[in-house]
């Protein structure tokens, strides 16, 4: 049998045994990831919108800083929140270094610029005459924004997938910020890079398969929202 | 000026350099209806925009129902829960048709009650009674232009503007349209309708304004009826 196919055999053994450290790092994972994605769609579709909707001088020039922003490395980011949050940084008081909270921060703050680009395009896509229609129909401003928002909800959907799939799979900010720490910080992805690097191969291959299973699951449930609304 | 909705004078409206719309005066006598007459770029849309109050003109003033308009944002929510426009290539909203038609009197802050009650009044006046649940994407291109009447129709305006609600309609829908206009009319409202159609506003019996570059070139006016809603 080669390498790769006992590594695989091992992998499979360590899923199905319910291994704690797998089940712990893919845990810690899936629940950082829904929270930094639920705080990235609440700055990042407004923000989205805004500027999609928006007449201002600077709209161009934000457009380019936000797409810059989309190939943001993972660790420029953990590197910038780490200066934050460290006992001399301004919220170091705070002692969220080396907390889930610490990589939820930063994952958020990557995953902004992603919802807020797709999200602005989802609005740059929509008909021109969504709005006027509401507007002579009586609606407010906001009435008027709420029914547009509805009217591009998969593109706003198809935003929050690929910032889904931006932090859960990203390994900068959660071991910089997360600092890789056993049952409470690892990650699916850090723990990766740590099992690998001590030569567990196998461990390492269990915990690729569920970090792919998971985001093709999750990629689904959506996915499968988004074409059940559309019906 | 009593019995006139819309005072409209010295009103110019430009996109960039192009001058859309030059209207030295207008008067719009309430429930009447007024045909925009003219061809392509002649200004009727441009016209029906400015009357919708959904674009401020480059110059000049409107005065509706005696009240000057200061295009102040407020004010402005209040006179669009009045009037209406049917755009001419309107945008149904993604859902059944039930939903487009709510959404008039959802946004007034209607009762559920009061929602579904408009909502089955309107889709009857325009003949699709019994199409609520129906998704707009399978409705036909007459069909269509029905629920859009009837949404509009369900905000309850004191002014209707449509603008070429006959165009890409069948026959049926033709029909249906033209004599729901008249029966509004009859009932007191004011529709102000575009049309490339010179001679609707005669068969209609309404007011004909003929619009040419942006101006108006005559306005024939239909004697009206003593005892007629638009007889003041």
């Amino acid at each position: 049998m080669s390498f790769f196919d006992q590594s695989l055999q091992t992998a499979f053994s360590l899923i199905f045994s319910a291994d704690q450290d797998v089940y712990a790092a893919v845990w810690t994972s899936v629940s950082i990831a829904i929270w930094s994605i639920g705080f990235a769609s609440l700055f990042g579709i407004p923000a989205g919108i805004g500027i999609g909707v928006g007449q201002f001088r600077l709209k161009r020039s934000l457009m380019v800083i936000l797409n810059s922003l989309m190939a943001m490395p993972t660790v420029v980011v953990g590197l910038l929140v780490y200066g934050l949050l460290s006992r001399q940084g301004p919220m170091g008081k705070w002692g969220l270094l080396f907390t889930t909270k610490a990589i939820v921060i930063g994952q958020t703050i990557l995953a902004i610029p992603i919802v807020a680009n797709y999200t602005l395009s989802a609005i740059r896509a929509a008909d021109f005459r969504i709005v006027p229609t509401t507007l002579t129909l009586g609606a407010s401003t906001m009435q008027s924004l709420t029914q547009l928002t509805r009217e591009v909800r998969f593109g706003i959907l198809a935003a929050i997938i690929a910032g889904f799939g931006r932090v859960i799979s990203e390994v900068g900010v959660a071991m910089m910020l997360g600092g890789n720490i056993r049952g409470y910080t690892r990650t699916m992805t850090t723990a990766i890079a740590l099992e690998t690097s001590k030569g567990e191969f196998a461990f390492g291959l269990a915990l690729g398969i569920i970090l792919m299973s998971v985001s093709l699951l999750i990629n689904i449930v959506l996915t499968f929202m988004q074409e059940s609304s559309r019906a | 000026m009593n019995g006139f909705d819309y005072h409209l004078t010295d009103i110019q409206l430009r996109y960039g350099n192009i001058l859309a719309l030059d209207v030295d005066e207008l008067l719009i006598s309430g429930g009447r209806l007024h045909v925009l007459a003219g061809p392509n770029g002649a200004g009727k849309s441009s016209l029906l925009h400015v009357m919708a109050f959904l674009e401020k003109p480059s110059q000049g003033q409107v005065v509706f129902r005696r009240t000057p308009i200061v295009w102040e944002k407020r004010e402005l929510r209040e006179l669009r829960k009045r009037v209406t426009l049917l755009h001419q290539r309107s945008y149904l909203f993604g859902g059944n048709v039930s939903s487009n038609v709510a959404f008039g009197p959802r946004v007034r802050g209607m009762s559920k009650e009061q929602v579904c009650c408009s909502v089955q009044d309107s889709l009857a006046m325009v003949g699709l009674g019994g199409f609520e649940s129906k998704n707009v994407k399978h409705l036909s291109g007459g069909e269509a232009r029905r629920v859009e009447l009837a949404r509009a129709l369900a905000c309850k305006p004191e002014v209707l503007l449509l603008d070429e609600p006959l165009a890409y309609v069948d026959r049926e829908s033709r029909v249906i349209i033209e004599e729901l206009i008249v029966s509004l009319v009859l009932k007191g409202m004011t529709v102000v309708m575009a049309s490339h159609d010179e001679c609707i506003g005669e068969r209609m019996d309404g007011d004909t304004i003929h619009l040419q570059y942006g101006k108006i070139e005559r306005i024939t006016n239909r004697p009206v009826a003593p005892g007629s809603a638009g007889h003041r």
